[in-house]
Order: C-alpha cells, then structure tokens, then sequence
C-alpha cells in the first residue's frame, strides 16, 4: 500500500460559514508535512474529514489510495493523535490502550510493547484522568502508534509541551519520516516546524494557499534582499527611497532593503556618505516566509464579518 | 489535572455584598448565554402548560351532549352533581321525616339506638352493584342520625344537624362542610343521647344531654338568609360501605357498596309553630330516590331507616360525576420538572466537565458564595418560569374545563398557593438538583436521583397496590410531599374517602409538604458547600 | 515528556511483523471480513465496559434496588382475613421494576454519552469507522449485561415475594398460590420483567445516541419512563387507555399482569411489543443520527 494521503477538492460548511473551500494536497511518504495556517483556517476539520469524523459536502481524503471508513483496520493504515484529552478519565491507560488493541484485532502484547515504548509502564495502571497534559501526549502519541501504521497524523502535538519535549517531538517526527511513513503535522505556528518538516502545505480560509518545499519556500521568501546596520539609519532610508529601493526599518539601526542590487547599495551608500557597519543578503525565516504567505488571509480576519470557523481542538 | 495542589482559599478582597451582586450577575450572564438552556426552559414552560390544556380537553367523562356552559350534566355524564350553598359539590341523600317550622322554634329528640346493616365481609364486587348482597348487622364509621333543620327539600340546599354517629359520638353539622363534636361515645338503650335544635333567626343552636336535663350547647351554626319557613324533622344517613379501599391505596379504589342505618327516636317535643299537624317521610337523593330508607311511627317512638350521606364531595371519588380539580391542571409540574431539573443540574456540571469550574472559582475563590449565587439565579429564573406556566395551566385550563366537566372550586387563596406553591416547587427542586450536581459531578446521576426521588414516589401512590399508610409515609419523608402544595380540595375528617395522591389529597399540609422538600435541598446544599469547599476543583 | 527522551524510534520496532499480521488480515476481506469486524468491536466494546467500574457498579445498583424495593412491596401489603384482597401478587412481587428502569437508564445512557462527554466517541469512531456496528455493538453487549442483572433482580424479587407474602394473608387457601417460575402466567411476568429492562435499556441508548447530552438524554428518558402513568389516570377512560397503550411504560409493563388481563389497555405481549417497537426507533433514531452527522 502507497502510504500516503491524498486530499482533493474538499469542501465544507458549517452553517453559513465556509470551513473547507476547495482544500487540496498530497502527503508524501518519507517526509515529514507541515500544516500550517492560523487558527480557523480548516487544519482540524480537514484532519477530521481525512478520518471520517466529519463528512464533506464534496471532494475527496483517501489514506493509501482508499476511503478512511472502508479500511479494514484502520488504525493499522493511519495513526492519529487529535485530542489528547479525549478519554474516558475513569479508565486507565493500559485499559485504554486495550480496548483500542481489540478493536484492530491486536492482543495486550501489542498494549504492553507500545506503553513501555511510551515510557508509560509506571502510570499505564492509573486512571487517565489524573494525568498531566505532556503524560496524555504521550499516551496519545502510544495509541496512535498501537497499528504501526505507514501514515501518522498530528493535530498540533507541540501544543502545552515544554521545551525538552518539543525538541523530542522533532527528533520523533524526523526518525518516522526517516522510516519512510508519511507524516503529517498542523501547526498554527511556523517556527515550530522549523527544522522539522520537509514539505509545507499553507492553508487559509479553508483552501491550501501554498503547497512546497520548505527549502523553495525560503528562497522565494529570501528573495533579493538586504539587510543593512546602520547608525544613521534615517539617512540611507532617504538615500535608498530616493533611488527607488523599498525599505523598511526592521530594528534600532538596521534595515531591509529590496528592489536594489547589492552592488547598488553599497555605492549609494558610499556616495552619500552614509556609513554601515554590516550587509548581509537577507535569509528569511520560515515564520517571515509564513507571514507574507498569510497575510492576506490575517488581514481577512480581522474583519469581524467574516468570522471564521472555531476550530474544535479542544 | 485534578492533582494539582489544593488551592489555598484566601479572604476575599472584595466587599460583601457587592462581591456577591457580582457574582450572581455573573451566573445570570452565564445561564442566558447558552441557548440550549434558554430553549430548553421555554420549552419546559410550554410543555408544562400544554399538558395541563391536555388535562382539561381530554380529562375526566366528556360530556360533549350537553352542548356548552357548566356541566350540570345529563344521564350520559353520570348523576347530577349537587352543589351546597357555599358553591361547593355535595352529597344531599339522606332519609327525611319532617314536618314545616315557621319562624324561631326548636325541636327536642331522645336516640336509643343506631343500628345498621353492611355488606358481606368477604363480598366480591357484586356482578350487579345496585343489587343489594346479604347483608349483615353493623354500622359504618359516619352512620348518622338526629335532628336536622333544612331551608328546603331541595338537595344540596342549607342546613344544620344535630346527631349521633356510629364512632364519632354526637355532632353538629351545618351546611355539609362545617362539623363540631358533641359528647363522645355510641349510643345505646343503656346509654341514651339527647338532642336539640333551636332556630333563632339565621342561628342554630345545637344542644346535647344524657339524661334531658342537663344541657350542653354543642355549638351554632349560622344559615345567612334563611326563609321564614323551613323543614325539620329527623334523619338517618349511612354512607357507603368501603370494604378495602384502606388496605390497598392507588389505582385499587375498592367496592364501595350502600349501607343502612337505623335509629329510634322517642320523647320527641317541639316549640315554636310547627303548622302542620302529621309527619311526612321522604327519601331526599339528587338521582331520584335511589337510596334505601323509610320510618315507623309507633306512638312516641319512631324508627328511621336510611341510606347516604350529608356531606361535601371528595374531589377524586366518583360520586358527583365528571369533576376535576385545579391541581389536575397543573399535572404538567412532573413535565417540568424533569426539564428544570436537567438544566439545574447541567448549570454546574457542566462546569465540571468543561473544567470551567476551575476559572470560576479563581475568579471567586470563595466557594460556597459561588454555589449560593448559582443557587439564586437557577432558582429565580426556574421560579419565574414556573410561575408563567403554573399561571396559564390554572386559568386557560380551568376555563376550557369548564366547558366539559364540573371543576371543583377553589378559593383565590387557595388558587394562588397552588400556582406559587408550584413555581417555588420547582425552584427547590432546581437547587436540589443543582446541589446534588455539584456532590456528584455527574448530571445523569443527579437528574435521575432527583427525579427519582419526587416522582416515583408519587406515581407508586397512584399506582400501586401499596398500603396507603405505606404510601402516606413514602409521601411525608420524600421530597415528593412538597406536592401537597398543590392540593386543591381540602379534606374532610367527617367523610371516610380515599383521600390519596392519586385523587389529589396528601398527608401533609400543604405548606409542611414543600418544607420537606426545603429541608431535602437544604441538607443537599449543605452538602455541596463542605464538598465544593474541601476538594480540589 | 523526558521520559521520552533519547528512545526515539522505540514504538515502531515491531513494524515488520505487525506488518505481517496486516497482510494476514487483510486477505480475510471479503463475506467474513464483516463478521470479523463485528466481533472485534464487540470485543473492543467489551473490554471499554469492563475496564471502568461505573458499569459494574449500576448494574449491581438495579439487582439490589430492584429486589430491595420488590421486597419493601411485599412486606408492606397484609391480606387481613375477612376481605377480599384483589392483588396481583406477582405483579406485586416486581415492582422493584419501577425503580429498576431508572437504574438502568442511567446505565445505558452513560454508555454512550460518557464518549460524547469526554470527546473520546472520536477516538472510537476513528478505531471503528463503520459507526453502525460500533452502535450495535453496545447494544448487544448492554443488553446482554441488562438480561443477566435483570435476571437476578426479578429472581430475586419473585424469590423474596414467595417467601415474605404467604405470611401476609395472601395463601394458596384463598386463591393465591406460592409464585413459582412454573406457573406459566408467573413466568410471562417475570421473563418479561427481564426482557422489559433491556428493552428500557435500548430505548435509552437510542435516544443518548441521537441526543449526545447526557442531562437532556436522560431528561427525555425519564420523561418516557415517568410521565405517562401520571398523566394517563387523569384523562377521560377514552384518552386514558390511548395514552396506556402507546406510552412504553404502562404498555410494557402489562408483562407483569397475571390476572385481570382483560381489564388491561393492552394484552401483555402486546404491550411489551409496543415497547420493543419504541426501542427499535429510539435506536433507528440514534444510528441514523450518528451515521449522517459529524462527529
């Protein structure tokens, strides 16, 4: 089976509101994809979608080539950690391990490999409902690996993490992609996904805004700027407009230009005797890339009209 | 998370009584805001007042023949009802030997004896009820016979009685609700009673004596605007026979069967101008002379045989016909309930779940204030909502009722207590089972246990097969006798009836039954304060 | 989360021969694969029931209310010699029922409405995706947990009513014999007090099903349960028997009847039929429901 998810031309709406708006994209295995947007921008319903919880209204989510609701054992297709607060409190995590285990057809052997995998083995007995936020996580993040499944699916697994456990959580990702499983993981936060995914898909306003690779979406973001230090900044600011550069002052004494060769700068610069301690060609980040790619849709909401759907996360 | 340290309980800041202002106005924000429960309360008023309307259009016999207005009712709606002087249904069935008094006069009697006959003990139904089974020697409680003073021979029309019963000893009775006891004891050959009744004006003037000289005034009874003329005479009623209607309480009312009693009478004297110069016996019956009775004359000494009775109707028992009470009417309270009690208990469970609680009692670290003020505003809005729909049951009921059946009246007070009793019956019973909530932190838990607790109660006494002292019990611990509350028609010591819940009689005061279920929320709330208090939210 | 640490790829070492097993399965698709799928939510379904000790707990609350208050009934009626005594004494022996059904309701409604509450009905959906099975396996198996306690209680009522109501007047001498499971009337009221609760049980699960909030769920099956036998007595006897015969308590409790059966609204079978009919549409309600909306 291709271990893949393939979602095209999904669409969905909750009321009057428009929640999926031709949402389309490919999850590759080997690598790790990013799911990004802001808050509201379909990430969960689409997840959600994928896994037969909600119905579209139209389009298609195939896991491996087929529908979420006709595999067999499905978990054994797709893992998927959604809720990590999404248990039974009275139940321990062994128990609720279990029964996922028997619904697949997987014995309590199964159970007990992936709770010591977990590192749960000294709380696997206690209910569940007395568990911190990262002991969930992992119990979450237990059952989603119960199937060993070739495709494993993450809603915002930073979320309530502390540093230690986020740095865990990339080197978790990078080492299931590195097994050749598909990963995809949301996030409404670009930097947590520095480093981290190998593939974006942009979504806003419940379409995919951006569909790429992590390194071209850096270079086009990157693109032909500078960045200059400078003590007298309002001067090359004037010096810079008036050649046609647009410039903008990111900090006390440095500043982003683009529209200008290098070159260009740095004789302008010399000829009006403006002096710079440092140039530097520019090398965006990924949450800068991000925020060019969604301003537009930022910019959307604000305007309180078009309020957009409440993701159910929690 | 529930491990977290316990959180310290600081003094509150803020002043008292604005502090508390806030936080009600907070609960308040926090119930209107969620539409389910705004619905859910709309439709608990509708579906209470609905059913109430429901009551009215298809409750009791229908009596569509005859055609609008109050239903004095032909044949097809079962005997016609007889309403006394104070407006009420009565009982007027009684044997009459008379003669007319004009102007004041009294009438002086000696009983020596009050026999009777009742059915058979261990008498099925009879296939035939108006076919009288062997009968057998014996009285019913309330057999009566003596003195009696009417405006007319028309049943249901005013009255004073002087007369010996069978267990209650003498009385005085007046106007079938009005009854005062004389000299204890059965009479007897051996022990005889005498009687007198003197009319003076609009007052009578009841006398009892052991031995025809020494006196005691048993009491008066005043018959406003009396006729010049009036009949008086002697009388014997003996009320039907209830053979297990005490046994077995609810649905099984039992066979009632007609008794008989006798009494003889001698030293009969009379003062004022009584013009004519014989006695004259009728059997006086609303139906027509269905009773059984007559009287011997021998000299001085009479002998007087009768059937029925003197008295009010019992709201519930099917003597007069289609007859429904105001609290029939206000059926829809259980209807309510059930949703005011969902909604109570949701309005801090959910809370619980959702671990709001948790911001609630951060922002008002005072726990029991919390709880009071959500006691407050679940209480009020439920007091409203039951006020609203207690309000249209009664008065849209009662007059599309009217066009059907015959509903027992009630006085203003009366009227008012049962529609402010019921809102304040669901208010309580909202803060009990937001009480309970907040011990349990389970709504299902605690709808059920609240709902079980009022209403299985009540349906048992209706339905069952239990002893009604069994039941009457069930009806004064549990936080169902706050339905007493709802009582309409009042319940008379001097006619032996089933008065259960089901036919709308409770064995609380009504005032005393909703203190029961007080004192239930009381101790739930308590309950909750010392828990919500000491545990970790 | 540093108890994570350092383990890294740890959960996936079993992948070749989980991988395997898949296979194995896989090639079962087919006319059993259904019948396998069955089986394991039922399995799954199982092991959720009995791994929290609410289930347990309710169940043993309506074996022992139910007899308690079966016994409190028929210790409480006495048949004073004389009079004539026209009770059901089987009918009497059971009512236990009546309190029963509550506990039982309570029990079939948190079966589903604890996963809604909790958010974790995703979490089965997406273990379980064919969503009618999943539904029809907690039926299988809350009924199945309802016969057994309910076998126990209405025993065990039968049982205390045989003993406590001889003493009480009621003797074989004066028309009422010893309950006995071998007198046929006697048995239709008691296997069909057994029968009555699980079909209470399935009502209620249907309707938890398709309402999802547990307070308002078990608002509206309490409202079935309770209302009618209050209301009923208060209409005209052309209403009263209508409303008899359609309300899912009063007509499924004719089950009970063992004499008088033709002063009944309903014939006894017929009347648990109704009721059958009401927890088949309460869960045709709830299945629908839970296929065609969102999770």
């Amino acid at each position: 089976m291709e271990a893949t998810i393939e979602v095209s031309g999904l669409r969905k709406k909750f009321g009057p509101t428009l929640a999926l708006d031709g949402m389309s994209f490919t999850v590759q295995p080997g690598q790790v994809t990013g799911f990004v947007g802001p808050n509201g921008a379909g990430k969960s319903t689409t997840m959600r979608v994928i896994l037969g919880l909600d119905a579209a209204d139209d389009g298609t989510a195939l896991v491996g080539g087929q529908p979420y609701p006709s595999l067999r054992h499905p978990l054994s297709h797709v893992g998927a950690l959604l809720d990590a607060a999404a248990l039974q409190p009275s139940r321990s995590a062994r128990n609720h391990l279990l029964w996922l285990a028997h619904s697949q057809g997987l014995t309590a052997r199964r159970v007990d490999a992936v709770i010591e995998q977990a590192g749960l083995q000294t709380v696997a007995r206690r209910k569940a409902g007395g568990y911190s936020l990262g002991m969930r996580q992992r119990l979450g993040i237990a059952a989603a690996m119960l199937g060993d499944p070739p495709v494993l699916m993450m809603d915002e697994p930073f979320n309530g993490m502390d540093p230690e456990g986020i740095v865990w959580m990339r080197g978790f990702l990078r080492s299931l992609a590195g097994q050749g499983r598909a990963v995809l993981v949301s996030s409404h936060l670009m930097s947590e996904l520095q480093d981290t995914a190998d593939h974006l898909v942009v979504v806003g306003r419940g379409r995919a805004i951006a569909d790429t690779s992590v390194r071209e979406l850096l270079a086009a973001a990157s693109r032909d700027r500078i960045t200059v230090r400078t003590s007298a900044r309002s001067e090359a600011m004037t010096v810079l407009a008036h050649a046609g550069a647009t410039v903008a002052a990111t900090d006390r004494d440095t500043l982003t230009v683009s529209g200008l060769p290098p070159e260009r700068v740095v004789a302008l610069l010399g000829e009006s005797a403006v002096t710079f301690s440092e140039m530097t060609p520019h090398r965006a980040s990924l949450e800068e890339a991000y925020m060019e790619l969604t301003r537009d849709e930022v910019e959307f909401r604000a305007q309180p009209a078009a309020e957009p759907v409440e993701e159910a996360t929690s | 998370m529930t491990t977290q340290a316990t959180m310290p309980h600081p003094p509150a800041p803020q002043s008292g009584r604005d502090g508390f202002a806030q936080l009600v106005r907070a609960e308040w924000t926090k119930l209107r805001t969620v539409r389910g429960w705004v619905i859910g309360l709309v439709v608990t008023a509708l579906v209470m007042a609905g059913l109430g309307l429901l009551t009215a259009v298809g409750g009791s016999s229908s009596c569509q023949s005859s055609g609008g207005g109050p239903a004095r009712s032909g044949r097809a709606c079962g005997p016609t009802l007889t309403v006394g002087p104070g407006g009420e249904p009565v009982t007027d069935s009684f044997y009459f030997v008379r003669q007319p008094l004009t102007g004041n006069g009294s009438l002086t009697v000696r009983v020596t004896s009050l026999t009777g006959r009742i059915p058979p003990a261990n008498g099925n139904p009879p296939l035939n009820p108006n076919v009288s089974p062997d009968t057998r020697p014996g009285l019913v409680s309330w057999a009566k016979s003596g003195l009696i003073l009417k405006e007319s021979t028309r049943p249901g029309s005013a009255y004073a009685a002087i007369m010996v019963t069978a267990d209650h000893g003498v009385r005085l009775q007046g106007n079938y609700t009005s009854d005062t006891a004389g000299q204890p004891g059965a009479v007897s050959a051996a022990s005889p009673r005498w009687l007198r009744l003197t009319r003076s004006g609009d007052m009578i003037t009841g006398y009892d004596s052991v031995d025809g000289t020494h006196w005691t005034q048993v009491g008066t009874v005043q018959l406003a605007g009396l006729s010049p003329t009036v009949q008086a005479g002697l009388f014997t009623a003996s009320p039907a026979y209830q053979s297990i209607s005490s046994n077995f309480g609810g649905g099984t009312s039992g066979s009632i069967l007609p008794s008989q009693a006798t009494a003889v009478f001698d030293h009969v004297s009379r003062s004022g101008r009584w013009p004519a110069r014989t006695w004259s016996g009728d059997y006086i019956d609303a139906a027509g002379g269905s009773g059984v009775g007559g009287y011997h004359q021998a000299g001085g000494r009479f002998s007087v045989t009768g059937s029925g009775d003197i008295a009010p109707v019992i709201a519930g028992s099917d003597a007069g016909g289609p007859i429904l009470t105001l609290s029939n009417l206000l059926v829809g309270t259980f209807a309510g309930l059930i949703g005011v009690l969902v909604i109570a208990a949701m309005f801090i469970t959910a809370e619980y779940r959702r671990g709001l609680i948790r911001t609630t009692l951060a922002a008002n670290p005072r726990r029991g204030r919390v709880l009071a003020a959500k006691a407050l505003v679940i209480g009020s809005v439920t007091f409203v909502v039951g006020l609203i729909a207690a309000t249209a049951a009664v008065t849209l009921g009662a007059q599309i009722a009217r066009h059907k059946a015959y509903v027992f009246p009630a006085t203003w007070t009366t009227e008012l207590r049962m529609v402010v009793g019921t809102a304040a019956l669901l208010a309580v019973a909202a803060v009990l089972a937001l009480a309970l909530g907040a011990v349990l932190r389970r709504s299902v838990a605690a709808v059920t246990i609240v709902v079980v607790a009022i209403v299985l109660p009540y349906i048992l006494s209706v339905a069952s097969v239990l002893p009604v002292g069994v039941l009457d019990w069930l009806l004064r611990i549990t936080p169902a006798a706050a339905f007493a509350i709802q009582q309409a028609a009042p319940q008379y010591p001097q006619v032996t009836a089933l008065y259960s819940p089901g036919t709308g009689y409770f064995p609380l005061a009504p005032w005393a039954g909703f203190a029961v279920l007080c004192a239930w929320a009381a101790l739930a709330s308590g309950l909750a304060v010392v828990l919500i208090r000491r545990r970790d939210a | 989360m540093s108890a994570l640490k350092g383990r890294g790829t740890g959960l996936t070492q079993e992948r070749g021969t989980s991988d395997e097993g898949r296979r194995c399965a896989e090639a079962g698709r087919g006319r059993w694969a259904g019948l396998r799928r069955g089986k394991e939510t039922l399995h799954a379904e199982w092991t959720k029931l009995r791994t929290v000790t609410g289930p347990a707990w309710l169940l043993i609350a309506t074996v022992a209310a139910t007899v308690a208050i079966s016994a409190a009934a028929s210790a409480a009626v006495r048949c004073p010699s004389g009079i004539a005594c026209p009770v059901d004494t089987a009918k009497l022996s059971l009512t236990g029922i009546q309190f029963g059904q509550a506990v039982v309701a309570i029990l079939a409604v948190l079966v589903i409405s604890g996963e809604y509450s909790t958010g974790m009905i995703r979490t089965t959906l997406t273990a379980m995706p064919h969503r009618v099975t999943v539904l029809g396996a907690k039926a299988a198996i809350l009924s199945g947990l309802v016969l057994a306690a309910g076998g126990l209680a209405v025993l065990g009522s039968v049982l205390t009513g045989r003993f406590i109501l001889p003493g009480h007047g009621f003797t074989a001498a004066r028309g009422f014999p010893p309950l006995s499971l071998a007198d046929g009337p006697v048995l239709r009221a008691a296997a069909g007090s057994v029968l009555y609760l699980a079909l209470i049980a399935l009502l209620s699960l249907g309707i938890a099903t398709a309402v999802r909030e547990p307070a308002v769920a078990i608002g509206i099956v309490l409202s079935l349960l309770y209302l009618a036998p209050i209301i009923a007595p208060l209409l005209n006897q052309h209403w009263e028997r209508h409303v008899e015969q359609i309300a899912p308590t009063t007509a499924g409790l004719t089950i009970q009847a063992t004499s008088g059966l033709r002063s009944l609204a309903i014939s006894p079978w017929g009347g648990l039929g109704v009721l059958a009919a009401w927890a088949a549409a309460a869960l045709l309600a709830g299945g629908l429901a839970l296929r065609l909306r969102d999770a």
